[in-house]
């Protein structure tokens, strides 16, 4: 967390610097000496770390005749840092949906070529409104996942399947949050009803309300990640955890006793986001890479590494058995549309950011 | 003989057991048959089968080892005579100089990194250049150097500068004074403040991150970047047999050190009895 605040810091500043005067000209010197062209064979791209099956990097290398330099990072934070500073030269990133904003106003990101991405026709349209990024002008939908309440169901059957579960009165279950201020913060709004993008000072208060008590209980077992909460189910030392579903449910072949379901309250979904960067040496290479992943079949082949969803609806049937089955990772369209599912988006004023920010501290340092 | 008080050696022991265990844990995991290590599966040594198949934890490796070589090299000849310019001269910008040493190793390392960051960009409009080993080593240099020269001007602190003046006296030059008596009186500060570096080198993961560029990385940042989706059982093992080889080389350092001493000690005896 620590490590975080100060990526995010340091992320401002860099960002703010690239975006206000002083670096200004120096970025549109840079920006004039670009035309630096790649050989087009080779594609640097910068990603989540086991977030596409090596296999897919390999056949589209020996499609295009090119090769692929892959790097990883563990936070949209660290990366937009990197990125900002420049002297990587990447041509692609995967930016979660609310880092998309920023990073165009810092003017990190290209405008698409559509007429590269014929591929874009199986998108569907499971996500009709990108508030992030209208029109997709600057990003295409990697990969997605709800964030959901796992348990473990030799332990317990979750009755209701809901938010109430961890939220409400009652404290005879143990239970971990995710150690992610949107996420948690998000959470309680949406038990209460309300969206987890507000602004609104009195909803905000009520969700703090509500999160203090929540981190008095008995029950509380603190803040964790992804791997940690999956491991702590599997060992069987909590009953329920917060977690991103595919972290999950790729702990299901190992034990299939844990489980994960989408409270009914409603929930957030994270967005990874394909974008081609300005830095680009190969453009059109990039574009190509990101046509070949909007191939059905090479869709399917990443959600079934990674067991997040595939926003490609024409990927679906090409799905494993397991991923087709958990109804946690195929939300029914209606719930994009009727707000029961939320994107996390960028928060709006300097003054809801500090009342996100207040509300963290508090919780984390009880 | 005095016996030490069980209270003492309990102590002692827990003191142990709070720096070990976590190491012992991560070894015992290396051989466990689950790919998440929550619990124990059973034995298997299949991780290590795994991880030699990996190309980048193998590329990650020789980064590691380009970087930490040549950056630890460089950074002890520059670092051993910043110490010893500091302690053997006396000028007007010495305190000032000593206090500048010091910054590098209290400042944050995040700032450390973004700063070279932000340098690196600047220099880039001028001379365009792609940030890579090149980049990485420097960085690594221009924090290892104020950890040498520290180390070298403390093992000089406790030595008069007269030696130096009877060497000359005795007819030696400048060049000779420092290459016969005071490298040989500093030299354990050399070698600890080289270890001291290399170890630096090794572990750094957030100066790294950010000076390296596209397609270059190291231990270190290939680990850090996977805690998002959860470690693998192939980097517990990776870990373990750099234990491993850590403490062969201890113990090889040791034994080495121990015979020459012991060497120089029958040594001095002889010539006592002559």
């Amino acid at each position: 967390m620590k490590r975080g605040f100060a990526f995010g810091l340091l992320t401002l500043a860099l960002l703010s610097c690239a975006v206000l005067g002083g670096c200004r000209k120096q970025a549109a010197q840079t920006g004039s000496v670009t035309p630096v062209q790649g050989d087009g064979k080779t594609l640097r791209l910068f990603i989540w770390s086991e977030y596409i099956d090596p296999q897919v990097v390999k056949n589209f290398e020996k499609q295009f005749g090119a090769r692929v330099i892959t790097d990883t990072y563990e936070s949209n934070e660290s990366m937009l840092a990197k990125l900002a500073g420049g002297g990587s030269n990447y041509d692609l990133a995967v930016p979660s949906n609310y880092a998309v904003p920023g990073m165009i106003r810092a003017g990190l990101l290209r405008k698409l070529d559509k007429t590269l991405l014929p591929n874009l026709k199986n998108m569907g349209n499971l996500f009709p409104r990108l508030d992030y990024d209208p029109g997709g002008v600057y990003s295409v939908p990697y990969q997605f996942a709800a964030t959901g309440l796992a348990y473990r169901r030799d332990r317990s059957t979750p009755d209701p399947r809901a938010w109430s579960l961890i939220f409400g009165p009652s404290d005879t279950l143990s239970f971990v949050l995710l150690d992610d201020p949107r996420e948690v913060i998000g959470a309680a709004l949406k038990y209460l009803g309300h969206s987890v993008n507000t602004s609104s000072v009195a909803e905000l208060r009520s969700a703090r309300d509500l999160l203090r008590r929540v981190v008095a209980k008995r029950g509380f077992r603190g803040f964790d990640g992804g791997p940690g909460t999956r491991n702590q189910l599997l060992a069987g030392s909590v009953d329920y955890g917060q977690i991103y579903v595919g972290d999950l449910l790729i702990a299901t072949e190992e034990n299939p006793n844990v489980q994960v379901f989408l409270p009914r309250e409603g929930t957030t979904i994270s967005l990874d986001t394909l974008v081609v960067l300005k830095s680009s040496r190969n453009a059109e290479l990039a574009h190509r890479f990101i046509d070949y992943v909007l191939q059905p079949k090479v869709g399917a082949a990443i959600s079934n590494f990674t067991y997040y969803s595939t926003p490609n609806l024409a990927a679906k049937p090409y799905l494993s058995e397991l991923l087709k089955n958990t109804p946690a990772l195929n939300p029914p369209p209606k719930d994009f549309q009727n707000g029961k599912l939320e994107f996390i988006g960028e928060l709006q004023g300097n003054r809801t950011r500090r009342i996100y920010d207040r509300i963290w501290t508090e919780l984390k340092s009880r | 003989m005095r016996r030490t008080s069980p209270a003492l050696a309990a102590y002692s022991w827990l003191v142990y057991g709070f720096l070990y265990l976590p190491i012992l844990v991560l070894i015992v995991f290396s051989f466990n048959n689950s790919r998440f290590g929550a619990t124990w599966q059973g034995f298997t040594l299949k991780w290590y089968g795994v991880l030699f198949g990996r190309s980048d934890v193998r590329e990650a490796l020789l980064g590691t080892l380009l970087v930490a070589i040549p950056s630890t090299l460089v950074s002890t000849v520059l670092g051993t005579l910043l110490g010893f310019g500091l302690w053997r001269y006396s000028f007007r910008w010495r305190t000032p100089l000593t206090f500048l040493m010091v910054i590098p190793i209290v400042i944050p390392d995040v700032v450390m990194g973004v700063g070279l960051l932000m340098l690196y960009a600047l220099v880039r409009t001028v001379v365009p250049f792609s940030n890579g080993l090149l980049t990485v080593l420097l960085a690594h240099v221009t924090f290892q150097v104020s950890y040498v020269a520290l180390t070298v001007r403390a093992r000089l602190a406790g030595y008069d500068r007269s030696l130096e003046e009877a060497a000359r006296d005795l007819g030696a030059s400048d060049l000779q004074a420092f290459l016969r008596v005071t490298l040989p009186l500093a030299l354990p500060g050399v070698l600890t403040g080289a270890l001291l570096a290399f170890t630096l080198s090794l572990d750094d993961f957030v100066v790294t991150y950010f000076t390296s560029g596209s397609g270059f990385r190291t231990l270190p940042v290939l680990i850090y970047t996977n805690v998002k989706r959860g470690i693998t059982p192939d980097i517990n093992a990776l870990s373990a047999l750099l234990v491993g080889v850590t403490a062969l080389v201890l113990v090889l350092a040791s034994v080495i050190s121990g015979r020459s001493s012991a060497f120089r000690r029958s040594a001095r005896r002889g010539r006592e009895d002559s």
